[in-house]
Protein backbone atom coordinates (compact mmCIF):
# COMPACT_ATOMS: atom_id res chain seq x y z
CA UNK A 1 0.00 0.00 0.00
CA UNK A 2 1.65 3.23 -1.11
CA UNK A 3 1.08 6.34 0.92
CA UNK A 4 -0.19 9.59 -0.57
CA UNK A 5 2.27 12.30 -1.54
CA UNK A 6 -0.26 14.88 -0.42
CA UNK A 7 -2.97 14.51 2.18
CA UNK A 8 -5.49 17.32 2.69
CA UNK A 9 -8.32 16.90 5.17
CA UNK A 10 -10.93 19.65 5.46
CA UNK A 11 -8.12 22.07 4.75
CA UNK A 12 -8.82 25.81 4.75
CA UNK A 13 -6.41 28.46 3.48
CA UNK A 14 -6.64 32.16 4.29
CA UNK A 15 -4.68 35.37 3.82
CA UNK A 16 -4.84 37.07 7.22
CA UNK A 17 -8.46 37.23 8.27
CA UNK A 18 -9.80 36.66 4.75
CA UNK A 19 -10.80 33.04 4.33
CA UNK A 20 -10.26 32.14 0.70
CA UNK A 21 -11.03 28.48 0.44
CA UNK A 22 -12.16 25.74 2.81
CA UNK A 23 -13.12 22.11 3.20
CA UNK A 24 -10.60 20.71 0.75
CA UNK A 25 -10.11 16.98 1.23
CA UNK A 26 -8.01 14.80 -1.05
CA UNK A 27 -5.28 12.17 -1.05
CA UNK A 28 -2.98 12.46 -4.03
CA UNK A 29 -1.10 9.24 -4.81
CA UNK A 30 2.24 8.91 -6.61
CA UNK A 31 1.77 9.05 -10.37
CA UNK A 32 -1.76 10.41 -10.06
CA UNK A 33 -2.88 13.44 -12.05
CA UNK A 34 -5.51 15.61 -10.42
CA UNK A 35 -7.40 18.45 -12.10
CA UNK A 36 -8.38 21.31 -9.83
CA UNK A 37 -11.41 22.83 -11.53
CA UNK A 38 -13.33 25.98 -10.76
CA UNK A 39 -14.22 29.41 -12.07
CA UNK A 40 -12.07 32.51 -11.60
CA UNK A 41 -11.80 33.45 -7.95
CA UNK A 42 -12.73 29.93 -6.85
CA UNK A 43 -9.50 29.68 -4.87
CA UNK A 44 -7.58 27.32 -7.18
CA UNK A 45 -4.35 29.30 -7.01
CA UNK A 46 -4.77 29.73 -3.27
CA UNK A 47 -4.95 25.97 -2.78
CA UNK A 48 -1.76 25.55 -4.83
CA UNK A 49 -0.02 28.29 -2.85
CA UNK A 50 -1.27 26.73 0.36
CA UNK A 51 0.27 23.40 -0.62
CA UNK A 52 3.55 25.23 -1.31
CA UNK A 53 3.35 26.85 2.12
CA UNK A 54 2.92 30.37 0.74
CA UNK A 55 -0.63 30.79 2.13
CA UNK A 56 -1.23 29.64 5.69
CA UNK A 57 -3.37 26.64 6.51
CA UNK A 58 -6.01 27.91 8.95
CA UNK A 59 -8.05 24.78 9.59
CA UNK A 60 -7.90 21.06 8.88
CA UNK A 61 -4.83 19.00 8.13
CA UNK A 62 -2.17 18.96 5.46
CA UNK A 63 0.63 16.43 5.09
CA UNK A 64 3.20 16.49 2.31
CA UNK A 65 5.33 13.39 2.13
CA UNK A 66 7.20 14.35 -1.04
CA UNK A 67 8.99 17.46 -2.21
CA UNK A 68 6.67 19.84 -4.03
CA UNK A 69 7.59 21.93 -7.07
CA UNK A 70 5.45 24.39 -8.96
CA UNK A 71 5.25 25.94 -12.40
CA UNK A 72 4.51 29.66 -12.19
CA UNK A 73 3.06 31.78 -14.97
CA UNK A 74 6.13 32.82 -16.95
CA UNK A 75 4.40 36.10 -17.88
CA UNK A 76 5.15 37.38 -14.38
CA UNK A 77 8.92 37.21 -14.89
CA UNK A 78 11.07 40.06 -16.18
CA UNK A 79 12.21 39.08 -19.70
CA UNK A 80 15.16 41.50 -19.45
CA UNK A 81 16.69 39.75 -16.47
CA UNK A 82 20.24 38.75 -17.44
CA UNK A 83 19.98 35.03 -16.81
CA UNK A 84 20.40 31.99 -19.04
CA UNK A 85 17.96 29.12 -19.28
CA UNK A 86 20.53 26.86 -17.61
CA UNK A 87 20.82 29.27 -14.66
CA UNK A 88 17.02 29.37 -14.31
CA UNK A 89 16.81 25.58 -14.27
CA UNK A 90 19.64 25.46 -11.71
CA UNK A 91 17.38 27.43 -9.36
CA UNK A 92 15.36 24.23 -9.12
CA UNK A 93 18.33 22.67 -7.33
CA UNK A 94 18.35 25.44 -4.75
CA UNK A 95 16.76 23.38 -1.98
CA UNK A 96 19.18 20.51 -2.26
CA UNK A 97 22.34 22.63 -2.35
CA UNK A 98 24.33 23.43 0.76
CA UNK A 99 24.29 26.74 2.59
CA UNK A 100 26.63 28.40 0.11
CA UNK A 101 24.53 27.07 -2.79
CA UNK A 102 27.48 25.93 -4.85
CA UNK A 103 26.21 23.60 -7.58
CA UNK A 104 27.90 20.20 -7.74
CA UNK A 105 28.07 17.49 -10.38
CA UNK A 106 24.75 15.98 -9.31
CA UNK A 107 23.07 19.38 -9.63
CA UNK A 108 24.50 19.86 -13.11
CA UNK A 109 23.36 16.44 -14.31
CA UNK A 110 19.85 17.00 -12.86
CA UNK A 111 19.68 20.29 -14.77
CA UNK A 112 20.86 18.63 -17.98
CA UNK A 113 18.31 15.83 -17.76
CA UNK A 114 15.48 18.26 -16.90
CA UNK A 115 16.35 20.32 -19.99
CA UNK A 116 16.42 17.10 -21.99
CA UNK A 117 12.98 16.13 -20.68
CA UNK A 118 11.37 19.33 -21.95
CA UNK A 119 13.31 19.29 -25.24
CA UNK A 120 15.37 22.40 -24.60
CA UNK A 121 18.84 20.91 -24.10
CA UNK A 122 20.16 22.85 -27.10
CA UNK A 123 18.92 26.19 -25.69
CA UNK A 124 20.62 25.94 -22.29
CA UNK A 125 22.93 28.89 -22.88
CA UNK A 126 20.22 31.16 -24.30
CA UNK A 127 19.10 34.16 -22.28
CA UNK A 128 15.77 33.25 -20.69
CA UNK A 129 14.07 36.39 -22.01
CA UNK A 130 15.11 35.54 -25.58
CA UNK A 131 13.10 32.31 -25.56
CA UNK A 132 9.56 32.21 -26.94
CA UNK A 133 6.65 32.20 -24.48
CA UNK A 134 6.12 28.49 -24.85
CA UNK A 135 9.82 27.76 -24.44
CA UNK A 136 9.94 29.87 -21.28
CA UNK A 137 7.05 27.87 -19.89
CA UNK A 138 8.91 24.65 -20.71
CA UNK A 139 12.06 26.12 -19.17
CA UNK A 140 10.20 26.78 -15.93
CA UNK A 141 8.84 23.25 -16.10
CA UNK A 142 12.44 22.05 -16.41
CA UNK A 143 13.29 24.10 -13.30
CA UNK A 144 10.47 22.34 -11.43
CA UNK A 145 11.66 18.93 -12.71
CA UNK A 146 15.27 19.66 -11.73
CA UNK A 147 14.17 19.70 -8.10
CA UNK A 148 13.14 16.04 -8.57
CA UNK A 149 9.71 16.59 -7.01
CA UNK A 150 7.24 13.96 -5.86
CA UNK A 151 4.39 16.36 -6.57
CA UNK A 152 4.26 18.98 -9.29
CA UNK A 153 1.76 21.84 -9.17
CA UNK A 154 0.75 23.43 -12.47
CA UNK A 155 -1.26 26.66 -12.26
CA UNK A 156 -3.31 27.15 -15.45
CA UNK A 157 -0.35 25.83 -17.44
CA UNK A 158 -2.09 25.75 -20.80
CA UNK A 159 -3.13 29.40 -20.91
CA UNK A 160 -1.66 31.17 -23.89
CA UNK A 161 0.18 28.14 -25.25
CA UNK A 162 0.05 27.34 -28.94
CA UNK A 163 -0.90 23.85 -30.09
CA UNK A 164 2.64 22.46 -30.34
CA UNK A 165 3.70 23.70 -26.91
CA UNK A 166 0.40 22.48 -25.52
CA UNK A 167 0.99 19.01 -26.97
CA UNK A 168 4.55 19.01 -25.62
CA UNK A 169 3.29 19.92 -22.14
CA UNK A 170 0.60 17.21 -22.28
CA UNK A 171 3.25 14.68 -23.25
CA UNK A 172 5.42 15.80 -20.34
CA UNK A 173 2.51 15.35 -17.93
CA UNK A 174 2.04 11.80 -19.23
CA UNK A 175 5.78 11.11 -18.82
CA UNK A 176 5.76 12.46 -15.27
CA UNK A 177 2.87 10.21 -14.31
CA UNK A 178 4.71 7.25 -15.80
CA UNK A 179 7.71 8.13 -13.59
CA UNK A 180 5.50 8.10 -10.51
CA UNK A 181 5.35 11.86 -10.08
CA UNK A 182 1.95 13.17 -8.96
CA UNK A 183 0.63 16.21 -10.81
CA UNK A 184 -1.96 18.71 -9.63
CA UNK A 185 -3.23 20.95 -12.44
CA UNK A 186 -5.48 23.95 -11.91
CA UNK A 187 -7.56 24.59 -14.99
CA UNK A 188 -10.98 25.61 -16.20
CA UNK A 189 -10.56 23.49 -19.31
CA UNK A 190 -12.74 20.45 -18.68
CA UNK A 191 -11.72 18.80 -21.90
CA UNK A 192 -8.12 18.86 -20.82
CA UNK A 193 -8.99 17.54 -17.39
CA UNK A 194 -10.70 14.56 -18.95
CA UNK A 195 -7.82 13.93 -21.33
CA UNK A 196 -4.94 14.02 -18.85
CA UNK A 197 -6.25 13.52 -15.34
CA UNK A 198 -7.35 10.58 -13.25
CA UNK A 199 -9.13 12.61 -10.64
CA UNK A 200 -11.06 15.87 -10.64
CA UNK A 201 -11.61 18.20 -7.71
CA UNK A 202 -14.31 20.84 -8.17
CA UNK A 203 -13.77 23.97 -6.18
CA UNK A 204 -15.68 27.18 -5.67
CA UNK A 205 -14.53 28.70 -2.38
CA UNK A 206 -15.04 25.25 -0.91
CA UNK A 207 -14.78 21.76 -2.32
CA UNK A 208 -17.89 20.71 -4.25
CA UNK A 209 -16.84 17.26 -5.39
CA UNK A 210 -13.79 15.08 -5.74
CA UNK A 211 -13.40 11.71 -7.38
CA UNK A 212 -12.43 9.74 -10.49
CA UNK A 213 -12.94 11.63 -13.73
CA UNK A 214 -15.40 9.12 -15.18
CA UNK A 215 -17.80 9.39 -12.24
CA UNK A 216 -17.28 12.92 -11.07
CA UNK A 217 -17.02 15.02 -14.21
CA UNK A 218 -20.75 15.38 -14.81
CA UNK A 219 -22.91 18.14 -16.22
CA UNK A 220 -24.66 18.64 -12.87
CA UNK A 221 -21.50 19.29 -10.92
CA UNK A 222 -20.09 21.49 -13.66
CA UNK A 223 -23.21 23.64 -13.57
CA UNK A 224 -23.13 23.78 -9.80
CA UNK A 225 -19.49 24.82 -9.86
CA UNK A 226 -19.64 27.39 -12.62
CA UNK A 227 -23.10 28.75 -11.81
CA UNK A 228 -24.98 30.46 -14.60
CA UNK A 229 -22.27 30.20 -17.20
CA UNK A 230 -23.58 28.27 -20.17
CA UNK A 231 -22.09 24.84 -20.56
CA UNK A 232 -22.06 23.06 -23.88
CA UNK A 233 -22.09 19.33 -23.77
CA UNK A 234 -21.80 17.14 -26.78
CA UNK A 235 -20.58 13.63 -27.31
CA UNK A 236 -16.92 14.59 -27.33
CA UNK A 237 -16.32 17.60 -25.22
CA UNK A 238 -17.42 19.48 -22.20
CA UNK A 239 -16.47 23.11 -22.58
CA UNK A 240 -17.00 26.18 -20.49
CA UNK A 241 -17.30 28.71 -23.27
CA UNK A 242 -15.58 32.03 -23.05
CA UNK A 243 -15.33 31.98 -19.32
CA UNK A 244 -12.21 34.12 -19.19
CA UNK A 245 -12.48 35.75 -22.54
CA UNK A 246 -11.03 32.68 -24.15
CA UNK A 247 -12.07 29.12 -24.52
CA UNK B 1 52.72 67.64 -13.93
CA UNK B 2 53.30 64.56 -16.07
CA UNK B 3 50.58 62.01 -16.68
CA UNK B 4 52.77 59.36 -15.12
CA UNK B 5 53.14 61.41 -11.96
CA UNK B 6 49.40 62.01 -11.79
CA UNK B 7 48.37 58.38 -12.35
CA UNK B 8 51.15 56.63 -10.39
CA UNK B 9 53.55 58.99 -8.69
CA UNK B 10 50.85 60.65 -6.63
CA UNK B 11 50.27 57.45 -4.67
CA UNK B 12 53.74 57.63 -3.12
CA UNK B 13 52.20 60.27 -0.86
CA UNK B 14 50.72 58.60 2.25
CA UNK B 15 47.43 60.54 2.13
CA UNK B 16 46.94 59.58 -1.51
CA UNK B 17 47.73 55.90 -0.96
CA UNK B 18 45.34 55.82 2.01
CA UNK B 19 42.66 57.40 -0.11
CA UNK B 20 43.29 54.87 -2.87
CA UNK B 21 43.13 51.87 -0.53
CA UNK B 22 39.89 53.13 1.06
CA UNK B 23 38.35 54.04 -2.26
CA UNK B 24 39.30 50.75 -3.97
CA UNK B 25 37.90 48.67 -1.13
CA UNK B 26 34.68 50.67 -1.17
CA UNK B 27 34.35 50.67 -4.95
CA UNK B 28 34.90 46.93 -5.31
CA UNK B 29 32.41 46.05 -2.60
CA UNK B 30 29.87 48.66 -3.66
CA UNK B 31 30.22 47.57 -7.27
CA UNK B 32 29.47 43.94 -6.45
CA UNK B 33 26.61 44.75 -4.08
CA UNK B 34 25.38 47.33 -6.58
CA UNK B 35 24.77 44.57 -9.14
CA UNK B 36 22.41 42.93 -6.67
CA UNK B 37 20.78 46.30 -5.95
CA UNK B 38 20.27 46.82 -9.68
CA UNK B 39 18.81 43.37 -10.28
CA UNK B 40 16.56 43.61 -7.23
CA UNK B 41 15.47 47.14 -8.20
CA UNK B 42 16.42 48.44 -4.75
CA UNK B 43 17.85 51.81 -5.82
CA UNK B 44 15.28 53.77 -3.86
CA UNK B 45 15.61 51.74 -0.67
CA UNK B 46 19.37 52.19 -0.96
CA UNK B 47 18.82 55.92 -1.13
CA UNK B 48 16.70 55.62 2.00
CA UNK B 49 19.47 53.73 3.76
CA UNK B 50 22.10 56.34 2.91
CA UNK B 51 19.98 58.87 4.78
CA UNK B 52 18.85 56.58 7.58
CA UNK B 53 22.45 55.82 8.52
CA UNK B 54 23.13 59.53 8.86
CA UNK B 55 22.07 60.00 12.53
CA UNK B 56 24.40 57.15 13.49
CA UNK B 57 27.23 58.86 11.67
CA UNK B 58 26.45 62.12 13.42
CA UNK B 59 26.22 60.60 16.90
CA UNK B 60 29.37 58.55 16.37
CA UNK B 61 31.25 61.57 15.05
CA UNK B 62 30.18 63.90 17.84
CA UNK B 63 30.88 61.28 20.52
CA UNK B 64 34.09 59.69 19.27
CA UNK B 65 35.67 61.56 16.40
CA UNK B 66 36.53 59.66 13.25
CA UNK B 67 37.03 56.17 14.72
CA UNK B 68 33.76 56.66 16.61
CA UNK B 69 32.15 57.59 13.33
CA UNK B 70 32.69 54.13 11.85
CA UNK B 71 31.52 52.28 14.96
CA UNK B 72 28.50 54.54 15.55
CA UNK B 73 27.54 54.36 11.94
CA UNK B 74 27.82 50.57 11.87
CA UNK B 75 25.41 50.24 14.79
CA UNK B 76 23.05 52.79 13.23
CA UNK B 77 23.30 51.12 9.85
CA UNK B 78 22.23 47.75 11.15
CA UNK B 79 19.34 49.29 13.09
CA UNK B 80 18.30 51.40 10.09
CA UNK B 81 18.44 48.44 7.73
CA UNK B 82 16.31 46.30 10.02
CA UNK B 83 13.76 49.08 10.62
CA UNK B 84 13.56 49.95 6.94
CA UNK B 85 13.15 46.30 5.92
CA UNK B 86 10.41 45.71 8.49
CA UNK B 87 8.59 48.99 7.78
CA UNK B 88 8.62 48.41 4.04
CA UNK B 89 7.01 45.00 4.59
CA UNK B 90 4.45 46.13 7.16
CA UNK B 91 1.77 46.94 4.64
CA UNK B 92 2.59 50.63 4.40
CA UNK B 93 3.28 51.49 0.78
CA UNK B 94 6.98 50.81 0.48
CA UNK B 95 7.95 54.13 -1.05
CA UNK B 96 6.22 56.25 1.55
CA UNK B 97 7.68 54.14 4.33
CA UNK B 98 11.17 54.67 2.97
CA UNK B 99 10.59 58.38 2.49
CA UNK B 100 9.35 58.76 6.08
CA UNK B 101 12.27 56.86 7.59
CA UNK B 102 14.68 58.69 5.30
CA UNK B 103 13.69 62.24 6.15
CA UNK B 104 13.08 61.47 9.82
CA UNK B 105 16.51 59.95 10.30
CA UNK B 106 18.19 62.67 8.33
CA UNK B 107 16.70 65.43 10.46
CA UNK B 108 17.80 63.64 13.64
CA UNK B 109 21.33 63.52 12.25
CA UNK B 110 21.36 67.23 11.47
CA UNK B 111 19.99 68.03 14.94
CA UNK B 112 22.78 66.00 16.56
CA UNK B 113 25.51 67.68 14.53
CA UNK B 114 24.07 71.14 15.06
CA UNK B 115 24.65 70.78 18.83
CA UNK B 116 28.44 70.66 18.36
CA UNK B 117 30.89 73.35 17.35
CA UNK B 118 31.75 73.97 13.68
CA UNK B 119 28.33 72.82 12.49
CA UNK B 120 28.93 73.57 8.82
CA UNK B 121 32.32 71.89 8.71
CA UNK B 122 31.11 68.73 10.43
CA UNK B 123 28.02 68.50 8.28
CA UNK B 124 30.07 68.88 5.13
CA UNK B 125 32.48 66.18 6.26
CA UNK B 126 29.64 63.75 6.91
CA UNK B 127 27.73 64.50 3.75
CA UNK B 128 30.60 64.75 1.29
CA UNK B 129 33.33 62.72 2.96
CA UNK B 130 36.97 63.48 3.63
CA UNK B 131 38.67 61.15 1.22
CA UNK B 132 42.03 62.92 1.29
CA UNK B 133 42.30 63.26 5.06
CA UNK B 134 41.47 59.73 6.26
CA UNK B 135 43.46 58.76 9.39
CA UNK B 136 45.69 55.73 9.18
CA UNK B 137 43.74 54.18 12.09
CA UNK B 138 40.48 54.43 10.20
CA UNK B 139 41.68 52.30 7.27
CA UNK B 140 41.53 48.90 9.06
CA UNK B 141 38.05 49.76 10.33
CA UNK B 142 36.89 50.63 6.83
CA UNK B 143 38.38 47.46 5.38
CA UNK B 144 36.64 45.41 8.08
CA UNK B 145 33.27 47.01 7.35
CA UNK B 146 33.76 46.47 3.60
CA UNK B 147 34.75 42.83 4.13
CA UNK B 148 31.67 42.26 6.31
CA UNK B 149 29.36 43.81 3.72
CA UNK B 150 30.96 41.73 0.96
CA UNK B 151 30.72 38.50 2.96
CA UNK B 152 27.01 39.08 3.64
CA UNK B 153 26.09 39.89 0.04
CA UNK B 154 28.38 37.37 -1.66
CA UNK B 155 27.45 34.55 0.71
CA UNK B 156 23.77 35.00 -0.12
CA UNK B 157 24.08 35.92 -3.80
CA UNK B 158 22.27 32.82 -5.12
CA UNK B 159 19.33 33.61 -2.87
CA UNK B 160 19.42 37.29 -3.83
CA UNK B 161 19.50 36.48 -7.54
CA UNK B 162 16.76 33.87 -7.27
CA UNK B 163 14.56 36.32 -5.35
CA UNK B 164 15.34 39.09 -7.82
CA UNK B 165 14.33 36.94 -10.78
CA UNK B 166 11.30 35.21 -9.31
CA UNK B 167 10.08 36.42 -5.88
CA UNK B 168 7.18 33.96 -5.65
CA UNK B 169 9.02 30.99 -7.11
CA UNK B 170 12.00 31.53 -4.85
CA UNK B 171 9.80 31.69 -1.78
CA UNK B 172 8.11 28.47 -2.84
CA UNK B 173 11.57 26.92 -3.18
CA UNK B 174 12.48 27.88 0.36
CA UNK B 175 14.17 31.27 0.03
CA UNK B 176 13.16 33.25 3.11
CA UNK B 177 12.13 36.68 1.83
CA UNK B 178 12.54 38.61 5.08
CA UNK B 179 15.93 37.14 5.93
CA UNK B 180 17.15 37.62 2.36
CA UNK B 181 16.07 41.27 2.31
CA UNK B 182 17.55 41.91 5.75
CA UNK B 183 20.94 40.55 4.76
CA UNK B 184 21.08 42.62 1.57
CA UNK B 185 19.88 45.80 3.27
CA UNK B 186 22.38 45.40 6.11
CA UNK B 187 25.17 44.92 3.59
CA UNK B 188 24.04 48.05 1.70
CA UNK B 189 23.98 49.94 4.99
CA UNK B 190 27.54 48.77 5.73
CA UNK B 191 28.64 50.11 2.36
CA UNK B 192 27.09 53.44 3.31
CA UNK B 193 29.12 53.35 6.52
CA UNK B 194 32.34 52.64 4.66
CA UNK B 195 31.49 55.40 2.20
CA UNK B 196 30.75 57.97 4.86
CA UNK B 197 34.43 58.56 5.55
CA UNK B 198 35.41 58.51 1.91
CA UNK B 199 32.91 59.99 -0.53
CA UNK B 200 30.35 60.91 2.12
CA UNK B 201 26.85 59.70 2.79
CA UNK B 202 25.22 61.73 0.01
CA UNK B 203 27.51 60.67 -2.82
CA UNK B 204 27.71 57.01 -1.88
CA UNK B 205 24.63 56.28 -3.94
CA UNK B 206 26.65 56.89 -7.11
CA UNK B 207 29.33 54.41 -6.03
CA UNK B 208 26.62 51.88 -5.23
CA UNK B 209 24.40 52.31 -8.29
CA UNK B 210 26.62 53.36 -11.19
CA UNK B 211 28.89 50.27 -11.53
CA UNK B 212 25.90 47.89 -11.63
CA UNK B 213 24.11 50.08 -14.17
CA UNK B 214 27.25 50.22 -16.33
CA UNK B 215 27.59 46.44 -16.20
CA UNK B 216 23.93 46.05 -17.26
CA UNK B 217 24.68 48.22 -20.30
CA UNK B 218 27.74 46.21 -21.25
CA UNK B 219 26.61 42.60 -20.82
CA UNK B 220 23.56 40.37 -20.55
CA UNK B 221 25.58 37.64 -18.87
CA UNK B 222 24.84 37.24 -15.18
CA UNK B 223 28.34 36.02 -14.37
CA UNK B 224 30.02 38.84 -16.29
CA UNK B 225 28.04 41.54 -14.47
CA UNK B 226 30.04 41.22 -11.26
CA UNK B 227 33.61 41.48 -12.61
CA UNK B 228 32.60 44.29 -15.00
CA UNK B 229 30.98 46.30 -12.21
CA UNK B 230 33.97 45.78 -9.93
CA UNK B 231 36.49 46.63 -12.65
CA UNK B 232 34.60 49.77 -13.61
CA UNK B 233 34.36 50.86 -9.99
CA UNK B 234 38.07 50.32 -9.37
CA UNK B 235 39.13 52.05 -12.57
CA UNK B 236 36.85 55.03 -11.99
CA UNK B 237 38.07 55.37 -8.39
CA UNK B 238 41.70 55.39 -9.44
CA UNK B 239 41.09 57.82 -12.30
CA UNK B 240 38.96 60.07 -10.11
CA UNK B 241 41.62 60.29 -7.41
CA UNK B 242 44.34 60.88 -10.00
CA UNK B 243 42.41 63.62 -11.77
CA UNK B 244 41.59 65.29 -8.45
CA UNK B 245 45.27 65.21 -7.53
CA UNK B 246 46.44 66.37 -10.94
CA UNK B 247 44.07 69.31 -11.06
CA UNK B 248 44.60 70.34 -7.44
CA UNK B 249 48.38 70.14 -7.45
CA UNK B 250 49.08 70.83 -11.12
CA UNK B 251 46.53 73.54 -11.86
CA UNK B 252 46.07 74.86 -8.35
CA UNK B 253 42.30 74.39 -8.44
CA UNK B 254 41.29 72.74 -5.19
CA UNK B 255 38.96 69.84 -6.05
CA UNK B 256 37.27 67.84 -3.24
CA UNK B 257 38.45 64.22 -3.56
CA UNK B 258 35.17 62.39 -3.04
CA UNK B 259 33.16 64.56 -5.39
CA UNK B 260 35.78 64.25 -8.13
CA UNK B 261 35.67 60.48 -7.87
CA UNK B 262 31.87 60.48 -8.05
CA UNK B 263 31.96 62.82 -11.05
CA UNK B 264 34.25 60.33 -12.83
CA UNK B 265 31.81 57.51 -12.01
CA UNK B 266 28.94 59.44 -13.55
CA UNK B 267 31.00 60.54 -16.56
CA UNK B 268 32.05 56.92 -17.09
CA UNK B 269 28.41 55.89 -17.04
CA UNK B 270 27.56 58.58 -19.60
CA UNK B 271 30.38 57.36 -21.87
CA UNK B 272 29.27 53.74 -21.69
CA UNK B 273 25.67 54.80 -22.30
CA UNK B 274 26.64 56.71 -25.44
CA UNK B 275 28.75 53.75 -26.57
CA UNK B 276 25.84 51.43 -26.04
CA UNK B 277 23.50 53.69 -28.02
CA UNK B 278 25.99 53.82 -30.90
CA UNK B 279 26.42 50.03 -30.89
CA UNK B 280 22.64 49.56 -30.85
CA UNK B 281 22.24 51.97 -33.74
CA UNK B 282 25.00 50.31 -35.76
CA UNK B 283 23.48 46.89 -35.13
CA UNK B 284 20.02 48.14 -36.05
CA UNK B 285 21.41 49.50 -39.31
CA UNK B 286 23.25 46.24 -40.05
CA UNK B 287 20.10 44.25 -39.45
CA UNK B 288 17.93 46.55 -41.56
CA UNK B 289 20.61 46.35 -44.24
CA UNK B 290 20.45 42.56 -44.17
CA UNK B 291 16.69 42.74 -44.36
CA UNK B 292 16.19 40.76 -41.16
CA UNK B 293 13.45 41.69 -38.73
CA UNK B 294 14.88 40.43 -35.48
CA UNK B 295 13.89 42.61 -32.53
CA UNK B 296 16.76 44.61 -31.06
CA UNK B 297 17.43 45.17 -27.44
CA UNK B 298 17.46 48.84 -26.64
CA UNK B 299 19.33 50.71 -23.96
CA UNK B 300 16.17 51.08 -21.92
CA UNK B 301 15.67 47.31 -22.04
CA UNK B 302 19.13 46.75 -20.70
CA UNK B 303 18.44 48.75 -17.57
CA UNK B 304 20.17 51.79 -18.96
CA UNK B 305 18.07 54.23 -17.00
CA UNK B 306 19.30 54.75 -13.48
CA UNK B 307 16.61 55.50 -10.94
Amino acid sequence: MTSPVLHLERAAFAYGATLVVQDVTIDVMPGEAVALIGPNGAGKSTVLKGILGLVPLTAGNMQRSASVASLPQSAELDPEFPITLRQVVMQGRYRSMGWLRMPGGRDRSAVASALEAVGLADRAGTRFGDLSGGQRQRGLLARALASEPGLLLLDEPFNGLDQSNRDALLQTVHDLKARGIAVLISTHDLDLARETCDTVLFLNRSQLACGPVAETLTLEIVQECFGDVGVEVDEHTLVVPDHEGRE
Amino acid sequence: MSLDQMLFGAYALPFMSRALVAMLALALVAGLIGVLVNLRGLEFISDGLTHAVFPGLAIGFVAGGEPGLVIGATVAAVIAAVVLTLVSRAGVASDSAIAIVLTGAFSIGVLVVSGGSDFAGQLETLLFGRLLTIDAETIPLLLTVCALALALAWGTRSRQLFRAFDPVGSEAAGVKPLATDLVLNVSIALVVVAASSTVGSLLVLAVLIVPGAVARLVTTSLLALFPIAAAFAALASWLGLSIGFGVSVGAGVDLPGGSTVVAVFVAGYALVLVGRLLVDRARGRAIRGAGAGAPQRSVADAGGVVA
